[in-house]
């Protein structure tokens, strides 16, 4: 690896833009992910802003189970943001459908659609899980950066 | 020869411009934080920012105009980096200055504007459209009293170039206290040509996504976001040395003071930034038509009548 890479593996660590999808929640997880951009939580310390164009952002997080309705959309999102980036599924519903799961218009979890690199289970989460969640995935990619060397 | 070369691509050009620039917007951003009660970014955050867009895959939209949708950022880019040549930094010292750069530097100014337009314009997607056309409605409300703010200071001078200002209102410091309407004009308007809040309805986040730049991603995005901070280091270095014009006489002092100078006019485009809300496009053609413009006119007739009644 050399130097501009690891410039630009170092950045990506410290930068990571989120973009926020409802993809058929019941919003009480959407609401805690706005607590969690509040002023209150500050997540700009870790250097998270919140885009709003899909092809600005690097960590798509959603919420809610999919539905048949936002399936296509979810893929068209996630096709439209450029590589390297990384989908978080916030609370239960995204993480395995919760108890939505095999409702007669519900496909499942965010992982059935699109890959999934870290889930946050809880019935709403709360905002202190959320930015352990994202610390904990800017740590997992160290952790893919040794393994690539 | 060699020495003009270093100045133009180390000091104080391109790399101090560089480097100014990045610190620029972490005191933007931070005081930003600071104002809202947070703790913000930590100091490299620019840097990281930049590194990261950079190392992104570039996406380029189908119905796009491949050449010129990868054009637009460079072109921009290059038009604010030219306009600080003519900045005086080190004391009333510009790496070139000749009569009329004044001019010369509002209109590369408007350049990234207008690439803004078209960028969004060439997207061919329905919120850049409506940014692009933002963009340019906005342009056409701050351009005017821009312009005569800042020329009004240089009517009274009688002279075109930033340093030929900076050098007279320096033999004459009360003369700065005349053109206190124009540095509000000029301060204003030069919120709304970076397109921050209060005048940041061309990029509303939460309303048309992003703006003319919704379909830019990796490094083509990390130029304009380049362009975007260094824009606000030029436009504070050519406040400072038209309408805050003191010097020393000394090169490192009067560096010291340009500093200060550029910090505290960040800080006031700050201030204005983090408690003011956005307002909406066609009250800011209002605000600028009716209340700035002439303002802005009284100020250029009252600079043409003292030119002739204090006998300069």
């Amino acid at each position: 690896m050399g130097l501009l890479d690891k410039a630009i593996a170092w950045g990506e660590k410290k930068s990571p833009w989120i973009i926020h999808f409802n993809a058929g929640a019941c919003n009480g997880c959407d609401i805690e992910v706005v607590d969690a951009l509040t002023p209150q939580y500050d997540l700009e310390r870790l250097g998270i802003l919140q885009q709003g164009s899909p092809r600005h952002a690097d960590v798509l997080v959603c919420t809610g189970a999919v539905t048949l309705q936002t399936r296509d959309r979810l893929k068209q999102i996630y096709d439209q943001m450029s590589t390297p980036k990384f989908v978080i599924a916030v609370g239960t519903c995204a993480c395995t459908g919760g108890i939505f799961d095999s409702c007669y218009c519900v496909t499942g979890g965010i992982d059935t659609i699109i890959p999934v690199d870290a889930y946050i289970p809880g019935c709403a989460v709360r905002p202190e899980a959320i930015i352990d969640a994202v610390s904990k995935l800017l740590a997992s990619l160290d952790r893919k950066e040794g393994k690539r060397e | 020869m060699i020495a003009s070369i270093l100045k133009v691509l180390l000091f104080p050009g391109l790399l101090f411009l560089g480097v100014y620039s990045f610190v620029l917007e972490f005191v933007d951003r931070k005081v930003y934080a600071r104002m809202q009660n947070r703790k913000g970014p930590p100091w490299y955050q620019p840097l990281a920012d930049m590194l990261k867009l950079v190392g992104k895959k570039v996406i380029l939209p189908n119905n796009a105009q491949k050449f010129v949708f990868a054009a637009l950022p460079t072109v921009s880019l290059t038009a604010v980096v030219t306009a600080f040549l003519c900045a005086p930094v080190w004391g009333m010292q510009a790496v070139t200055a000749y009569e009329g750069d004044l001019v010369a530097v509002l209109y590369l100014l408007s350049i990234p504007t207008l690439c803004h337009f078209l960028a969004g314009y060439n997207s061919h997607e329905v919120y850049s459209t409506i940014g692009a056309f933002r963009t340019l409605t906005q342009m056409f409300a701050y351009e005017v009293p821009l312009f005569m703010a800042f020329l009004s200071p240089a009517i009274l001078a009688g002279s075109w170039s930033i340093t030929g200002i900076a050098a007279f209102y320096a033999a004459r410091p009360l003369y700065v206290l005349i053109n206190l309407p124009a540095f509000l004009i000029a301060l204003l308007t030069s919120q709304s040509k970076l397109e921050r809040a209060p005048f940041d309805a061309p990029e509303a986040e939460t309303e048309i996504v992003g703006g003319a730049l919704v379909e830019y991603s990796g490094r083509y995005l990390a130029y304009f976001r380049a362009t975007a901070v260094s824009e606000l280091t030029v436009m504070a270095s050519v406040i400072a040395g038209v309408f805050l014009p003191f010097f020393t006489g000394n090169g490192a002092v009067d560096f010291a003071l340009y500093l200060v100078k550029t910090f505290a006019v960040v800080l006031v485009m700050v201030l204005l930034r983090a408690t003011m809300a956005r307002i909406r496009i066609d009250q800011t053609l209002k605000f600028f038509w009716s209340v700035l413009t002439p303002v802005a006119i009284a100020q250029m007739i009252l600079n043409l009548l003292l030119r002739g009644g204090l006998g300069l």
